[in-house]
């Protein structure tokens, strides 16, 4: 690859962004691209599925020991990734928002991607874009592509919603553009086509969705990415064409989201045809298929 | 030279320098033997530590930086900062006035000063807006070539995305836009802010060669060197033909911009030139040297053997230092004859001295060619771009004790108790202030006054300097009113502590 691809993925909390990022890394590292991810959360947790699960000490840490020693940032997990925690405080104290910059200031300042060279550098990024420091890796310089992950619950869509936001606020000052959304934890049709629908009216679009899968789970509390712990599951292939389809993607848009009570109605409709379809299910109706008890 | 080093290139695709910490390993608290030091230096391990007891300090944005860019003449500044930040920078007239407009400063020195004034609100929701409506207004109020911004604690907290607003504001604006990210939070040592500076100035300002200009000899000039110092570099160059272009003070938009035609960079302060220096020779070819500065007779014969190389003036040069040698040698050797004479054994005169790690490395050098010896020195920080400099100074005057701190009074009064040396340069901020305890002759490192009798630079600097040294040592009743009329600042258990860095908490 001539050129380093750099892209972040943003999501809600909880929505399975760590584990989407971990998989996508891990899939690209057997594609024999050589891929750094970089987590920037203060539980730093996004890269422990690279690494059996083990954590590994924070970029933050480093500076509040006050040693200068740049050396022992970077930790190999899964097939030579490169994995970096960006670290932060403990809840409740501190500035989890400056720390994301401090870190990602240290190892962009002082070279330590451009030492270690890999292909494509992945940020995952706590997903409410609360602050300024949060924001940081979709400025200009640092990512160019962003992804979201995202389920079709309303309020990861409003999370996804917030980041377009920010997306299109910075993308005037040479900011990051979307790469695309990221759908996840899918087990029904609508819940496809709502955040289909969601990319449409955003004037983005859906770049792979991720079913949801008890594999995935298994996987997890082994400590392993599903890419590792299951190589030849069907969803260790969707997370390859993951890999594929954004290594493939060149596309970028400027989003245009929804203002908030657009987005509330715009939901409200979605969410009537899920909450139906759940009940035709739990009724044990088939839907679709024509098919009563 | 510490360079060469692959960390070491200056990447001017990034926003601003990494931090004199991470980028040379650097400290601001250290107390042991030079050699030590040094070794530390090499193997990397130096680190700031806390104090459980810290008197003052200085911020990247505020130790002179602040001042220091309000002097360029056709710039405006901003501080995007709570009004407060940009208090230092409003002593400017105060700082300046001394100087002479005879002597070459301009009459017209209006500070070109705005700030944002953040308050809650622009925390809470970004100050964005406010800075764009602050650049409108210096374009408008001083049409300025440069308008430079000053960042703060509060952009860097809140992570205002200066080069997005500037990038977008800019084809507005005709006055070229300077951000400098000198955020106090982001390093302990305040020679990050001169490096962000520097980065600034090469990423922004300064423009692509149209020519060379074979006979420019840039100096980056510190006026905490004085206004003589800089006469007579402009002395010595202009007898042989070269002229200097300095910045930063009181230089011209254009000086910045031509900055990448001159012959060659020279130090006055290699820890403040550094970055400067090696980014001009990275993206423009302009070659420099580090060491030696221009102070005492041997190192000032060095430096201007340096510049010749690069100018084709090897031989103009070599008249030159004969020329000024057969006038001022003989005056030093008088001075030298004197100090030596000073103590009835016959002993040396000890000095406890100097300030930056910069004037370090050149000034203890000269202290032995005038016949002082110096036990013990002070440094506000040290880091690893002076090693191969502090090891030469250690071949030339041996072993030595060594104090880094900045601005910590009863740090630098307890190294003066315990080493007890006939003078101690020191400066009010870094402890001079102290109520005196002993008949020490104490004096200003950093004398700003334009007179000629605080020079240091150059021949007549190594004379004017070595003068002020003999003058405060032969009269004493300064010293001794002072010490009958004021109580001692310190108690005698701190001062009797074996290690004067005894508030240090170690490995914290």
């Amino acid at each position: 690859m001539s050129k380093r691809k750099q892209i972040a993925i943003y999501g809600k909390g909880g929505i399975g962004k760590s584990t989407t990022t971990s998989n996508l890394s891990a899939a690209l590292s057997d594609l024999n691209y050589s891929v750094m991810q970089i987590g920037c959360d203060p539980k730093n947790d996004s890269t422990t599925t690279l690494r059996k699960g083990k954590p590994i000490p924070t970029v933050m840490d480093t500076v509040r020991s006050g040693s200068n020693k740049l050396d022992n940032l970077v930790f190999e997990g899964y097939n030579g990734v490169h994995c970096v925690e960006a670290g932060g405080p403990e809840p409740g104290v501190g500035c989890a928002g400056r720390g994301i910059i401090a870190a990602i200031e240290l190892l962009d300042n002082n070279g330590i991607i451009d030492d270690i060279d890999p292909d494509i550098v992945i940020y995952d990024v706590l997903g409410d874009v609360v602050c300024g420091g949060f924001a940081i890796p979709i400025r200009q310089g640092i990512a160019e592509q962003v992804y979201t992950v995202t389920s079709s619950d309303y309020m990861a869509i409003y999370a996804v919603n917030n980041l377009f936001k920010g997306i299109l606020k910075y993308s005037g000052s040479g900011g990051a553009l979307l790469g695309g959304i990221i759908g996840n934890s899918i087990s029904k049709i609508s819940q496809k086509e709502m955040i289909t629908d969601f990319s449409e009216k955003t004037e983005t679009n859906v770049i792979e969705f991720v079913p949801r899968s008890s594999t995935v789970t298994k996987c997890e509390l082994d400590g392993v990415t599903t890419i590792e712990g299951a190589p030849d599951s069907e969803q260790a292939e969707v997370y390859r064409q993951l890999a594929r389809n954004v290594i493939n993607n060149k596309d970028s848009y400027i989003p245009k989201p929804f203002e908030a009570q657009d987005l509330a109605d715009w939901a409200a409709s979605w969410i009537n045809n899920l909450l139906k379809e759940e009940k035709i299910e739990h009724d044990g109706i088939r839907s679709g298929s024509g098919e009563g008890i | 030279m510490s360079l060469g080093k692959k960390e070491n290139k200056i990447d001017l695709s990034k926003n601003t320098c990494p931090n004199r910490e991470q980028r040379a390993k650097g400290t601001n608290v250290y107390f042991g033997k030079a050699s030590e030091l040094l070794d530390e230096a090499k193997e990397g391990t130096l680190q700031c530590s806390d104090r459980k007891f810290q008197q003052s300090g200085g911020c990247v944005l505020n130790f002179y930086l602040a001042v220091r860019v309000s002097t360029i003449r056709d710039a405006a500044v901003i501080f995007n900062a709570p009004v407060g930040c940009s208090s230092s920078a409003l002593g400017y007239r105060e700082l300046y006035r001394a100087v002479p407009v005879e002597l070459g400063r301009p009459a017209e020195y209006d500070l070109h000063w705005l700030t944002t004034n953040l308050q809650q609100n622009d925390v809470v929701y970004g100050a964005s807006n406010k800075l764009k409506d602050a650049i409108k207004e210096a374009q408008t109020r001083y049409n300025p070539k440069a308008i430079f911004i000053l960042t703060s604690c509060t952009t860097g907290i809140i992570g205002e995305d200066i080069e997005g607003t500037v990038t977008e504001i800019q084809p507005e604006i005709d006055a070229t836009i300077v951000p400098i990210h000198c955020e106090g939070v982001r390093s302990r040592l305040v020679q990050t802010g001169y490096d962000a500076f520097w980065h600034a100035v090469l990423k922004y300002l300064v423009k692509k060669p149209e020519k060379k200009q074979k006979d420019l000899v840039n100096v980056a000039s510190m006026l905490s060197y004085t206004w003589q110092d800089r006469l007579e570099i402009e002395r010595l160059l202009g007898k042989v033909g070269l002229r200097v272009n300095f910045i930063p003070e009181f230089a011209t938009v254009e000086q910045f911009e031509q900055l990448s035609e001159a012959a060659v960079t020279a130090p006055i302060c290699p820890t403040y030139t550094d970055y400067i220096s090696r980014g001009l020779e990275q993206e423009f070819g302009v070659p420099y040297f580090l060491y030696p500065s221009p102070m005492g007779i041997k190192n000032t014969d060095e430096w201007l053997r340096r510049i010749g190389k690069y100018t084709d003036k090897e031989e103009e040069i070599e008249e030159l230092i004969k020329e000024e040698h057969v006038k001022w040698v003989p005056k030093l050797e008088e001075i030298r004859e004197q100090l030596l004479n000073i103590k009835e054994d016959g002993t040396k005169l000890n000095v406890l001295g100097s300030l930056g790690q910069g004037r370090l490395v050149s000034q203890l050098p000269y202290f032995d060619e005038i016949g002082l010896k110096s036990p013990a020195a002070m440094a506000q920080d040290f880091d690893d771009l002076l090693i191969e400099e502090l090891e030469e100074v250690l071949d030339t005057v041996g072993d030595f004790d060594i104090m880094v701190n900045t601005f910590q009074a009863s740090e630098q009064a307890h190294v003066t108790h315990k080493v007890n040396p006939d003078v101690a340069l020191t400066c009010p901020f870094q402890g001079g202030a102290w109520k005196r305890d002993s008949e020490i002759t104490r004096i200003h490192a950093l004398r700003g006054d334009a007179d000629p009798w605080s020079a240091q630079s150059g021949y007549t600097g190594a004379v004017a300097f070595g003068n002020f040294l003999l003058q405060s040592l032969k009269n004493k009743s300064y010293q001794k009113t002072m010490k009958e009329k004021t109580a001692t600042g310190y108690k005698d258990w701190y001062l009797e502590q074996p290690d004067p860095l005894y508030f240090l908490e170690k490995g914290k």
